[in-house]
């Protein structure tokens, strides 16, 4: 339980050290060396093709890296494989959401913290508890209502929360969420927030990618801003955001 | 009437459980496959050397016959699943070219092009079941049995992974699916089960010749479980119904040439395909297309 | 001598596979269409030759029926079919059961109107001579190589030198690019299938000459395109060649070993060993997702 935030000197969860990833010349991830550390909310920001994406899709085994290496709880997690990763602990949603479009609400929130590898059957109590955390999450994110709801046939908001859904429902350690709150209404994006702190309390890491400044603000504990494929800084919120070098690079984009 | 009523319904039966196992890969897990007619013929060949060579029990032939497109299939699935999807088509394209070319050289064991006559009926329990009074009772059956494995499958933890899979690969590896595992497993299963039909198909007629197994029965079978509806499970049934009534229909139009029945059929199934495609995805049992549909 | 007489046809049903898969390649590259009825566009393509052949109308004229005809089937069942699917699902497969769709309906009207057997194309070109001891070949082996040549000479120079081309390899590379560099993806998938049409008729039409035609052979076609794509590896167009004469060499000399009834075994063969050793292809990147 982290209670009291002493930034900085918290667990290293993740060491991230070196990693390259170039596509066809293009440098994606440039030398990026990173820790994400226990218990608080890191947000990855910079322009468009800074290589935030491509920074998760390394780590959770989506797309091999160059060179570099990735320790994960102290070990090295070099040639996870995305199943993998979920496995050991470290989640991830996509900016394009890819929800399960066919099922319904509730079997995209099952589906995820099952197995399900193998056609064997489940024992009651399996059930019993996994059930309990689809309904945790469902009633966290308000959509305990349309469970039976067909996630295609969601309104863009509910669709992100499904995705946040998802997430919850596990037990995973370390977060990484690519821009979920983007193109959120006020009113959602306050629920959305308040979530996400209640779950770093309640011992979650978190890793976020977010273009909206506001956001930024309000839930960050440390700032990582990236740049063409380059970690520029990786420090506290308010020495990132008041260098004028990085505020010209990133409104510099928006222009 | 009777017996061309009979008939029907046990070519029926046996081409939904084609199209029905078929559709466990493609509409549940996203897997589409061109050789579903190799598994076919797998299991009518490797039933009838069993029922030929060892006994005709179908308590031997039908495991024999299971195993053997088991086996096959697990040839295929391995390499052709570790990677994306269109490898799988070619795979399975290829698969089928090139088990026509075997199911008409290795002639010790089907016969060469002129195939395998007087199998032995199928026997259960000792009891010779050939009238087609009796056997339409036992595709039936097989019918049943599989319909019922494969809804048991859907429901499972397994099957959720599956549609999860066919949803959204990545995203469905991102929460821990072992995405290459399942899709093998379910090719696996869904190649057992075709070869259930194969061998009903071949002490049904008592003859069989790599006519019946050719690409243009996988495509037929494709075509059923699409017309039908992909990820439904009455779907393959209404599909298999339809294309085999269809040949009927046709003959019934004398506007139609009498002689291009077979090349009409393949129009009116082609053109089904791609216009459902566009207009309703989802096949004729299938939800239509949803307007509200983003893109995932 | 056998050998080198297997060598040569070889090459020339590579040329030809090349030809057919680099445009199959291409197209599948840059717009993530799984064109299956690109095996329709040969087919289309070989008839509509054959047809002006038969009725007199001369090489010329074949010639521009059948590129005419390959474009417009191209850019029809773009426009009409995959563009329409495209816009609400989207799915790669949605897209190729549909194509597939098309290219039996194809395959039937042809067989409907010239019916099913194998027809050839007369020609002078295609007696072969013996050029040396033992070795026969028909003008019509030089023809397709230095055609195949000529083609992917000048899609060389289009992919290296053009803008349009330039932005068909940056897709194909990386289809994630249209977005970024604000390119109009219809256009370019319309460019994408008139290229990729027009590379299967000088095969469509010399195959006619040299093997027969007959209207279900658009399976064999799509077989060895994506055989070819997929050694080759997805994307690169370079790969895809070389991948379209490695197949018909080895189809070819395959010969020396086996009867002929076991080539399409050889195509089947090499495809499989690349997808386990080697699914990126020859020249292609990673293979995963």
């Amino acid at each position: 339980m982290m209670v009291e935030n002493t930034k900085g000197t918290e667990d290293v969860l993740m060491e991230i050290r070196n990693v390259d990833k170039a596509f066809g010349g293009v440098k994606a991830v440039d030398n990026v060396s990173m820790d994400l550390r226990a218990g608080i909310i890191t947000t990855l920001v910079g322009p468009n093709g800074a290589g935030k994406t491509t920074l998760f899709n390394l780590i959770t085994g989506e797309l091999s890296k160059d060179s570099g290496s990735i320790k994960w709880l102290g070990q090295p997690i070099n040639r996870i494989k995305p199943f993998q990763a979920a496995r050991a602990g470290i989640l991830r949603t996509f900016q394009d959401l890819r929800l399960f479009s066919e099922m319904s609400v509730e079997e995209n929130v099952l589906t995820s913290i099952e197995a399900g590898s193998l056609p064997l059957p489940q024992t009651g109590n399996q059930r019993a508890a996994r059930q309990e955390r689809v309904e945790y999450a469902l009633s966290r994110t308000g959509l305990a209502d349309k469970r039976k709801t067909r996630a295609k046939d969601l309104a863009y908001a509910e669709r992100k929360f499904l995705s946040m859904a998802r997430v919850m429902a596990t037990e995973a350690r370390l977060w990484l969420l690519d821009e979920p709150a983007s193109g959120l209404d006020p009113h959602s994006y306050e629920k959305f927030l308040e979530i996400l702190r209640e779950e770093v309390k309640q011992g979650v890491t978190v890793c976020i990618i977010e273009h909206n400044l506001d956001i930024v603000i309000g839930i960050s504990d440390r700032i990582a801003f990236l740049d063409r494929g380059r970690l520029l800084a990786d420090d506290e919120p308010q020495t990132v955001l008041n260098d004028p070098a990085l505020r010209a690079i990133y409104f510099g984009e928006r222009a | 009437m009777e017996a061309y009523l009979l008939n029907l319904v046990i070519l029926i039966s046996i081409y939904s459980i084609l199209a029905s196992t078929l559709n466990f890969i493609m509409g549940y897990a996203g897997i589409y496959s061109l050789a579903h007619a190799v598994f076919f013929g797998v299991g009518a060949y490797a039933g009838t050397y069993a029922a030929m060579h060892v006994n005709a029990s179908i308590f031997i032939s039908l495991p024999v016959a299971m195993v053997a497109g088991a086996v096959l299939s697990l040839i295929l699935a391995l390499p052709a699943l570790r990677v994306r999807g269109e490898y799988f088509v070619a795979a399975s394209l290829g698969l089928q070219v090139l088990a026509v070319t075997i199911f008409s050289e290795w002639k010790s064991v089907t016969g060469g092009i002129g195939g395998l006559v007087g199998i032995p009926p199928v026997n259960v329990a000792g009891l010779d079941i050939f009238k087609p009074g009796q056997f339409v009772f036992l595709t039936l059956a097989a019918l049943v049995i599989v319909l019922i494995i494969i809804n048991r499958l859907v429901h499972s933890s397994f099957g959720r992974s599956l549609r999860a899979i066919r949803d959204s690969e990545s995203a469905a590896a991102a929460f821990g699916k072992n995405v290459p595992l399942i899709k093998t497993i379910s090719v696996v299963i869904s190649a057992a089960l075709a070869a259930v039909a194969g061998v009903m198909y071949a002490s049904y007629l008592s003859f069989i010749n790599v006519e019946s197994f050719k690409l243009d029965t996988s495509v037929l079978i494709m075509a059923m479980v699409i017309i039908g509806g992909t990820g439904t499970q009455a779907g393959p049934i209404v599909g298999a119904a339809l294309l085999l009534l269809l040949p009927s229909l046709i003959s019934y139009l004398d506007f139609l040439p009498q002689t291009e029945i077979g090349a009409i059929q393949q129009i009116i199934y082609g053109l089904g395909m791609a216009l459902l495609m566009i207009y309703r995805p989802g096949g004729i049992i299938g939800r239509k297309k949803h307007s509200s549909a983003g893109k995932e | 001598m056998l050998a080198l007489q297997l060598t040569i046809t070889g090459l020339q049903t590579g040329a030809l596979y090349a030809l057919t898969a680099v445009g199959f390649s291409l197209i599948f590259g840059s717009t993530r269409i799984f064109h299956f009825a690109h095996g329709a566009t040969f087919i289309i393509a070989a008839y509509l030759f054959y047809f002006m052949d038969i009725s007199g109308y001369g090489l010329f004229l074949g010639i521009v029926a059948a590129t005419a005809g390959a474009i417009a089937f191209g850019l029809l069942l773009n426009r009409f079919v995959y563009v329409p699917i495209q816009r609400d699902e989207g799915s790669f497969f949605t897209v190729f059961v549909a194509s597939f769709g098309i290219g039996i309906v194809v395959e039937n009207v042809v067989g409907m109107i010239f019916g099913r057997g194998f027809v050839t194309i007369q020609t002078p070109l295609s007696f072969s001579t013996e050029v040396m001891d033992g070795l026969f070949i028909a003008p019509l082996s030089w023809i397709s190589i230095l055609c195949a040549a000529a083609f992917f000479g000048i899609l060389w120079c289009f992919l290296k030198f053009s803008h349009m081309g330039m932005s068909l390899r940056a897709l194909a590379d990386n289809p994630e690019l249209v977005r970024v560099f604000g390119l109009n993806p219809r256009f370019i998938s319309a460019c994408a299938f008139t290229i990729g049409s027009i590379l299967v008729v000088p095969a469509a039409i010399i195959s006619g000459a040299t093997s027969g035609l007959n209207p279900a052979m658009g399976h064999h076609v799509m077989l060895i395109s994506l055989a070819a794509t997929i050694v080759g590896g997805i994307g690169s167009v370079t790969g895809t060649l070389l991948a379209g004469l490695v197949l018909g060499l080895a189809e070819s000399l395959a010969l020396l070993y086996v009867d002929s009834q076991w080539t399409e075994a050889v195509t089947f063969a090499i495809l499989f060993l690349f997808i386990m050793l080697r699914p990126s292809g020859l020249l292609g990147r990673s293979a995963a997702h």
